[in-house]
């Protein structure tokens, strides 16, 4: 697999970079750097979802990288954009000249969809060769925005849980899981490629999405042909557009245009409740009711608040088409019936409205769930803290353990040493530090060396691998050391403006 | 419930290389690939079947819509004018020219057929683009110039569909479009951080001088991708000329141009690996190294990898000060922290610094400290701490002059569709011949109501801006329609450079005033 032809490597890095070549110690050979999520007190995720570095790997780093024409150019941009002559131009004309091109670099990593716990080596990146001591940390920048996918992957397995834990107890199974939560985020991320990333990632955890980057994404660098499913849906300009007096008109033509399979019809454009009670319920009732279970109408609220709507949905839903208990003893509306909530999703609401519905008695099979920006874009680099030190360096012959330890902030301390990962006798997931891990227990895996992809994960060993836990289904709390209740778990996920 | 999603077995592996071509050019000094067909949310895929028969026409609009009421929590900042910015990247990345082909219709149709497990993709509809525009797209786009600094609740751009075949396009580039509430956000947020600096700069040094270097984006690392760094660098530029994330000036260079060889600058800077590779007992051998290796020009160094105040004291304050004094005014040192409470740290290094430097008074009463050191505060700087750490440092007495900032999540990621309330909203239709003022107005929330019928924007004799609404801006007396039509059935009609986008987002005198106040 080649990286990108025109994307140019030596452009893809923070400015001030290109000057460290000058700043190392003298007969510095290596530099040994690390990346983890770290633990911080009293966060609320206590582990994380290992995804996304495999499409870095394939799409930026692999191959051939490096060509005259990028040192050329990256020449010409840096002595313009720092107004002198910093870049290390001979340097990368040895990459090109010993290595045709191909970063001389060792990445080892934790295999993708592994759940590690905060705290621990994720991935290690190190130069081969002594001459390049400097490129260790050079890709710092790009490598440190593993950030996103693992973030995101994280969160979605977090809303899994929730919607496992109440659809267990509510209906006794969990079947249907993997469709409980939609992504909706496409408009409302940064840009494409970070919907097709953001994308990729929910899919680790669920399989219905309408951001359909994301399905490229899976297929393109994850071996997954088609990762995710959606269905027929409205938004307000098709239904708002037949005029404010012709609603049911523009419900009626969705219900004729999409007979078999399930259709979503968003339905607060003017009045939520009539729309529910009046047309749907009264002039459209036996159109609704004449479709099948594989065919159901979903009803979408999208405004007003999330709980309070739906509990009102659900009320006046009953009082036109009735319901029936299920085996738990849980409400449920007719099977031809069910409703999508896809405005004001967090993890915090989600549990909220959950909660809400079992208190009135209603099974989660009901509601799905949409989510957007909270999935895909309402998240940063310090939602897991996640950061990349430098933790070894060889200078002279002679190995140095490293690391900062800031007075002013001991959780900004990093690891020292050459680390390695490994399941201690309790079953524990844990990082040795110092060199001191036996190779034979290592679970960091070489995934790159010298240019070349070493070990690939499809989508479905990475599914796999995420998978939720029978503690994490089972409506008691996690028997984990510093478990935290779902209260804490949403304090806040963005800092900052918000 | 199981009958919700079908999932077939045995899928076909797709053939050929996907349409998503995204993955093949994130950096912008590459070629441009199309990929209209998937730049879309799945629903849009079924929506053609879904507006009244006989619509001839879709017409759409884009704003950052008033929040009037607001919840609970009280926002410190207002953000009551947006920047607008970013649609030129879109139109030339992603919809101008040839986006579809023979093949990519083939494909598309293939991969939705097994993502919706049914044929609901507008097969015709697309080869109708192909065969009558050569796959160029039928739409028009009208747009506020690149830069306006509009307030919220107006108009920013208009979007309809010029072939009454093509009615449902309008809305197929909803996704694609409204994407651009993350350049948008981004330069409106990093010009309320430039007006909050240059009110302190301002107050406590009498003039203005190096505000455009006050706020350095740090952001490369924390964003969600290569494409986001471009994007979101650029726009923090449309305000600035410091920056790390290489990627925005290739952005600029290829979407926008600049008269200059390059839109922003950096400097020689350390990192943490830079020092602790020395050992920490060698910090002082690091700082040494690294001043000498960069005599003349500006040289940043972070200096808290173990203790910052011993560092700004003893290292810096003694054992190399011979050293920095001998440095110029060009080529200061940057002293930079990088943890523990952002004023706290900034206001105890300052002290030190000041303690160990001789300080000057300026014409305003302020201390400063001699032109070869100087402090840039870069951890946990976001609009809100920035006003407190400038605030704190007026009230002792510290000039801004002293300091510089970075900053990378709060600029670059910690930004939302929410912040700004951006929204695209079908507004006019037409219907067996008959236009209709169209709009949603939903019970539960009179702030996601949307404007009507044709819109566009205007100023008031006393200079403010309007929206007109149901076509009334066609009535002379508003004057002229500050909406440009910027493309035109797969042509760019209208551009603007990047010095064009940074003299519409200047800060007004006006606004001075009204900071100074």
């Amino acid at each position: 697999m080649m990286a990108a032809q025109d994307f140019n490597f030596l452009l893809a890095t923070d400015s001030y970079k290109i000057t460290h070549y000058k700043q190392y110690p003298p007969n510095v050979s290596k530099v040994y750097s690390y990346f983890e999520c770290r633990r911080k007190k009293g966060a609320q995720f206590n582990e994380v979802v290992f995804f996304g570095l495999q499409y870095l790997l394939k799409k930026y780093l692999a191959g051939p990288v490096v060509t005259e024409e990028k040192i050329q150019q990256a020449k010409v941009f840096y002595q313009m954009h720092f107004k002198q002559a910093v870049f290390d131009e001979e340097g990368w004309r040895k990459v090109l000249e010993k290595y045709d091109g191909r970063l001389p670099i060792r990445i080892k990593a934790v295999p993708e969809g592994k759940i590690i716990p905060r705290g621990n080596v994720l991935f290690t990146v190190e130069n081969t060769d002594p001459d390049f001591f400097w490129l260790t940390n050079y890709i710092e920048t790009m490598l440190v925005q593993m950030w996103y996918p693992i973030t995101v992957a994280t969160i979605s397995r977090e809303f899994k849980k929730i919607l496992a834990k109440h659809l267990k107890a509510t209906t006794g199974s969990l079947e249907g899981l993997d469709i409980k939560l939609h992504d909706f985020g496409y408009r409302g991320v940064s840009s494409q490629e970070s919907a097709a990333l953001g994308g990729a990632a929910h899919l680790v955890n669920f399989c219905s999405t309408d951001t359909v980057a994301g399905l490229l994404m899976a297929q393109q660098y994850y071996g997954c042909p088609m990762a995710g499913f959606s269905i027929p849906a409205a938004e307000h300009s098709t239904i708002i557009s037949w005029g404010k007096s012709r609603e049911k008109d523009a419900f009626e033509c969705l219900l004729d245009q999409f007979p078999s399979g399930p259709v979503a019809v968003v339905s607060d454009s003017y009045d939520i409740f009539k729309a529910c009670k009046h047309i749907w319920g009264d002039k459209l009732k036996e159109r609704v009711m004449e479709r099948s279970e594989d065919s159901a109408l979903i009803i979408r609220p999208d405004s007003g608040d999330p709980a309070q709507t739906l509990l009102e949905v659900l009320k006046i839903l009953e009082e036109c088409f009735g319901s029936s208990l299920n085996s738990v003893g849980y409400k449920v509306l007719p099977s031809y019936l069910r409703i999508i909530q896809g405005d004001g999703i967090d993890l915090n609401s989600i549990n909220e409205i959950l909660e809400k519905l079992r208190d009135e008695g209603w099974s989660a099979e009901n509601v799905f769930f949409g989510c957007g920006s909270a999935l895909l874009q309402k998240i940063n680099r310090d939602t897991l803290n996640c950061a990349f030190k430098c933790s070894y360096v060889e200078a002279n012959g002679r190995g140095m353990d490293v690391c900062k330890q800031p007075v002013t902030d001991p959780s900004k301390g990093s690891k020292r040493g050459r680390l390695s990962l490994r399941r201690n006798s309790d079953g524990f997931i844990e990082t040795v530090e110092r060199g001191a891990g036996k190779p034979e227990e290592d679970m960091l895996v070489t995934v790159f060396e010298n240019g070349t992809i070493l070990q690939e994960y499809t989508l479905d060993e990475i599914r796999k691998a995420a998978q939720l836990w029978e503690e994490d289904v089972s409506p008691s709390q996690h028997n984990k050391e510093d478990s935290t209740t779902l209260e804490i778990h949403q304090k806040c996920i963005m800092n900052g403006v918000h | 419930m199981n009958g919700l999603f079908q999932k077939g077995e045995g899928l076909q592996t797709l053939v050929g290389p996907p349409l998503l071509l995204l993955h093949k050019d994130s950096c912008p000094l590459g070629k441009l690939e199309g990929k209209k067909l998937h730049e879309i949310c799945s629903s849009s895929v079924t929506h053609y079947k879904q507006y009244p028969p006989n619509t001839s026409k879709v017409y759409s609009y884009f704003e950052c819509r008033e929040k009037k009421t607001e919840p609970t929590k009280l926002r410190k900042v207002k953000y009551d004018k947006t920047v607008f910015y970013g649609l030129q990247y879109i139109l030339h990345r992603y919809l101008k020219g040839q986006v579809v082909t023979r093949e990519k219709i083939q494909e598309a149709k293939e991969v939705y057929r097994e993502h919706f497990q049914d044929d609901v993709f507008n097969e015709k509809g697309w080869n109708y683009i192909l065969e009558k525009y050569n796959g160029h797209l039928p739409i028009e786009i009208k747009a506020v110039p690149e830069g306006s600094v509009i307030p919220r609740g107006n108009v920013l751009f208009t979007v309809v569909s010029t072939d009454p075949e093509c009615y449902w396009l309008t809305n197929w580039v909803e996704t694609i479009l409204v994407q651009i509430w993350y350049p948008i956000t981004v330069a409106t947020n990093s010009r309320e951080q430039k007006k909050i600096l240059a009110k302190y700069l301002m107050e406590t040094s009498g003039s203005l001088e190096g505000l455009e270097y006050k706020l350095h984006d740090f952001g490369y690392r924390g964003v969600s991708s290569q494409e986001t760094a471009g994007i979101g660098a650029s726009a923090h530029l449309v305000n600035f000329k410091g920056t790390d994330t290489v990627a925005g000036i290739c952005v600029i260079k290829k979407y926008y141009g600049t008269k200059d060889p390059v839109p922003g600058f950096s400097v020689p800077a350390a990192e943490h690996s830079t020092i602790t590779a020395w050992g920490k007992d060698h910090e002082k051998d690091a700082f040494e190294h690294i001043i000498k290796q960069f005599p003349s020009v500006p040289v940043s160094i972070v200096s808290d990898s173990y203790d910052i105040y011993n560092a700004c004291e003893k290292i810096w304050g003694e054992d190399l000060r011979g050293l920095i004094e001998m440095r110029s005014a060009d080529a200061p040192l940057v002293v930079r922290p990088d943890s523990g409470n952002p004023l706290d740290t900034v206001l105890k290094v300052l002290e030190i610094l000041g303690k160990k430097f001789p300080l000057v008074e300026n014409s305003k009463g302020y201390k400063v400290l001699p032109p070869y050191i100087r402090v840039i505060q870069g951890d946990g700087v976001d609009i809100n701490t920035l006003q407190e750490i400038v605030e704190g440092m007026k009230e002792h007495r510290w000039s801004i002059e002293n300091i510089a900032f970075g900053s990378g999540g709060a600029l670059l990621q910690k930004l939302t569709r929410d912040l700004l309330n951006c929204s695209f909203k079908c507004s006019y239709v037409v219907t067996n011949g008959l236009g209709v003022n169209v709009f949603k107005d939903p019970v539960a929330d009179p702030n996601k109501r949307s404007k009507k019928g044709r819109l566009s924007l205007h100023r008031t004799p006393s200079g403010d801006f309007v929206t007109l609404e149901e076509g009334k801006g066609d009535l002379e007396e508003y004057g002229e329609d500050l909406l440009h039509t910027v493309f035109r059935n797969g042509k760019i009609v209208k551009t603007y450079t990047f010095d064009e986008v940074r003299d519409n987002a200047k800060l007004k005198e006006s606004e001075l005033e009204d900071l100074l106040l």
